[in-house]
């Protein structure tokens, strides 16, 4: 009897062990499908149109990269857990069990070929949600342990340094002082009883430090009493890029933290996309949010003093050369800051500011958002979908393309070097701190 | 004969017990993701849930499937929306308005309403038949298609496909005496009622369900869905 049991137990454990990142995934998957997943892949007609949404799709007509094919996974694991007909295809072997070759496929396609831009929700005819549904997809696979080994080393930077480029406090400080020398502007830190907390990315503290100095001057210019902290002052969310509730709510609860800490009444977001979606559109789902705290974006906080007289802009300052605006996925399509750039670009540019096409909520997203430009590998991708954008504002004869989130400029100053153009990128910050009166 | 009686019982008890299983089976379909638990968004909206929910509802419905090229992704797949658009009108036009078919929703309802004079419900249907077709062939050749495509897509497409062809069949007189093919029609209808709640037939109820979902998504953001 004992003999037999151990042999049974074992068999068991070798077969666990086999399994045991599939089994880890298809549990994640199983916790993610409440009605509101499920409710949703069964509403799925497989009809296919989503593919045309997708800029990875579009630029290489692979059809894996279609977003169906990226919920797959999670099908296959909801029906042959959940539903009658999944469990008889399972049984009959009509449809595979999912194992860890199926995990590394979907990790390359959900991390590397997406950026949750959500574009394919609005071209699905049942308006299926896929881009929320794609973030569970990845979450799964980070439960399961299958992330892209540079988003991975990304998220332990953010755990251990505070950074996901690996910034310390003391580079952080030194690189700040820089700043406040270098374009004369001032920088309040820590300062208690501030009014609004301002945190920057990576990114920009790296690559794009004149944002952070035309922020800086935008918000001392309109009188605004603000600071920054040490303590939450990464406004970058790596464990939302991949899809980690864990993850996102320790990096939410450092900023929510410094808040607290700090006593002030709204956090404003930097030029950054995902950290918006995460702190304004997810962290009350995810975290206890602190009383009486909003979250705002830089572009809603320039328009409202440039509304409000708080900062005056020179007319016409950059009516030399088309100028057109790129809607980010998670600022514009997600986030509804879609009317107030086009409102100061009609001050700035009245003649020479042109659309792209497609443009607002239904905007093609950059090609570098969620995460995907932390991994080296998705490179070729990245460029190859860029190249939508590359004719969009060919089209037009565009001179000069600004944004307000800085991932996208990231991805708009690398794909325009990639493509040899001349189009310059700009931050609207930058744009708008140039031209204040 | 032989036809009269088997009809009699495609169109009696077989027609109600394939609508018994139909309603039971959508129930359940229902139930089953209603049970399976939803959690509260407790995210503060800063437009209207229900503004964004209605206008996704009058987009989806009124205009998008007939002008998709809003959202600029017509071009790239014109024959699916086209098709597909198509097939859903002349689906509905069929089932609401042909003759025959209102006094089957009469028998059950207790009340009626005006129909189409036959030949257009008969122009209706040879447009459903070859924009099914259409898909049929869209299904075989589009790479992402191809990709997706299941058994059981072939299934539904058959499924629904027969009740359009033996209907067609029987309207117009073709090939088979009348009897025999009021009967294979039904058996294809019984078929259908039964097939809908096993398969993806069931979007027509889960779409209010993703609808919603994505039209409260956008609301709550304050985004045109």
């Amino acid at each position: 009897m004992n003999a037999e049991s151990a042999v049974s137990a074992n068999v068991v454990e070798t077969g666990k062990a086999k399994s045991t990142r599939s089994e880890t995934a298809v549990n994640a998957l199983i916790r993610e499908t409440g009605g509101w997943v499920a409710s949703q892949l069964e509403a799925c007609t497989r009809c296919g149109l989503c593919a045309d949404g997708c800029h990875y799709y579009q630029a290489t007509g692979e059809p894996s990269y279609s977003p169906v094919w990226k919920i797959e996974i999670l099908r296959r694991a909801y029906e042959q857990r959940f539903t009658l007909g999944g469990r008889l295809r399972l049984a009959v072997g009509l449809e595979k069990p999912i194992t860890d070759e199926d995990l590394e496929h979907w990790s390359k396609i959900v991390f590397e070929a997406c950026t949750v831009c959500n574009k394919c929700s609005l071209v699905c005819p049942m308006g299926i949600d896929l881009g929320p549904i794609i973030h569970r997809v990845r979450g799964a696979l980070t439960a399961a342990g299958v992330t892209p080994k540079d988003l991975h080393d990304a998220v332990q930077k953010q755990i251990e340094i505070g950074s996901p480029l690996g910034l310390t406090l003391d580079r952080y400080q030194e690189r700040l002082e820089w700043i406040t020398d270098e374009w004369e502007v001032d920088i309040p830190m820590n300062k208690k009883g501030a009014d609004t907390l301002v945190a920057f990315t990576s990114i920009e503290m790296m690559k794009f430090p004149s944002t952070i100095a035309a922020i800086a001057t935008i918000l001392n210019k309109a009188g605004e009493n603000w600071t920054i902290s040490t303590k939450g002052r990464e406004m970058v969310n790596f464990g939302f890029f991949e899809g980690s509730d864990e993850h996102t709510r320790l990096f939410l609860s450092r900023l929510f933290d410094a808040a607290k800490e700090l006593g002030v009444k709204r956090i404003m977001v930097s030029e950054c996309g995902h950290a918006y979606d995460a702190l304004r559109w997810t962290a009350a789902n995810l975290v206890q949010v602190p009383k009486g705290l909003t979250v705002t974006h830089i572009i809603a906080v320039m328009t409202d003093y440039i509304r409000s007289g708080r900062i005056k802009l020179k007319k016409g300052a950059y009516d030399n050369g088309t100028i057109t605006f790129h809607d980010a996925c998670k600022i514009q399509r997600r986030g509804s800051h879609i009317k107030e750039p086009r409102e100061i670009l009609k001050m700035l540019a009245p003649n020479s500011f042109k659309e792209l096409t497609p443009n607002r909520e239904q905007s093609i997203c950059c090609g570098g958002g969620g995460g995907v430009i932390s991994i080296k590998e998705a490179d070729p991708l990245r460029f190859a979908a860029f190249g939508l954008k590359m004719d969009q504002m060919n089209k037009i004869g565009a001179k000069t393309v600004c944004m307000v989130c800085s991932n996208c400029l990231l991805q708009f100053n690398d794909g325009l070097d990639y493509y040899k153009s001349d189009i310059k990128a700009r931050s609207l910050s930058d744009l708008v701190s140039k031209a204040m009166e | 004969m032989a036809w009269d009686e088997l009809l009699r019982f495609l169109r009696g008890p077989m027609f109600y017990a394939a609508l018994v299983f139909f309603l039971f089976g959508m129930f359940f379909r229902l139930f089953r993701v209603v049970l399976l638990g939803w959690q509260r968004d407790r995210v503060p909206s800063k437009g209207s849930k229900i503004g964004g929910v209605v206008i996704t509802y009058l987009k989806s419905i009124l205009i998008l499937p007939f002008i998709p090229w809003v959202k600029l992704t017509f071009n790239k797949n014109a024959l699916t929306y086209v098709a597909g658009g198509v097939f859903h009108l002349s689906l509905f036009g069929i089932i609401f308005f042909g003759a025959p078919h209102m006094l089957v929703w009469k028998s059950i309802l207790g009340f009626g309403w005006p129909t189409l004079p036959a030949p257009y419900v008969d122009w209706l249907a040879a447009i459903g038949i070859i924009s099914l077709v259409a898909l049929l062939i869209n299904r075989l050749v589009h790479p992402v298609l191809k990709k997706i495509t299941r058994t059981a897509d072939w299934f539904n497409w058959t499924i629904v496909f027969l009740p359009f062809i033996t209907g067609y069949v029987m309207s117009r007189h073709l090939w088979f005496e009348y009897q025999a093919a009021f009967s294979l029609h039904m058996i294809a209808v019984d078929l259908l009622l039964i097939w809908i709640p096993l398969s993806r037939i069931s979007h027509f109820m889960l779409y209010f369900f993703s609808r919603t979902i994505h039209g409260a998504q956008f609301g709550k953001r304050a985004v045109t869905p």
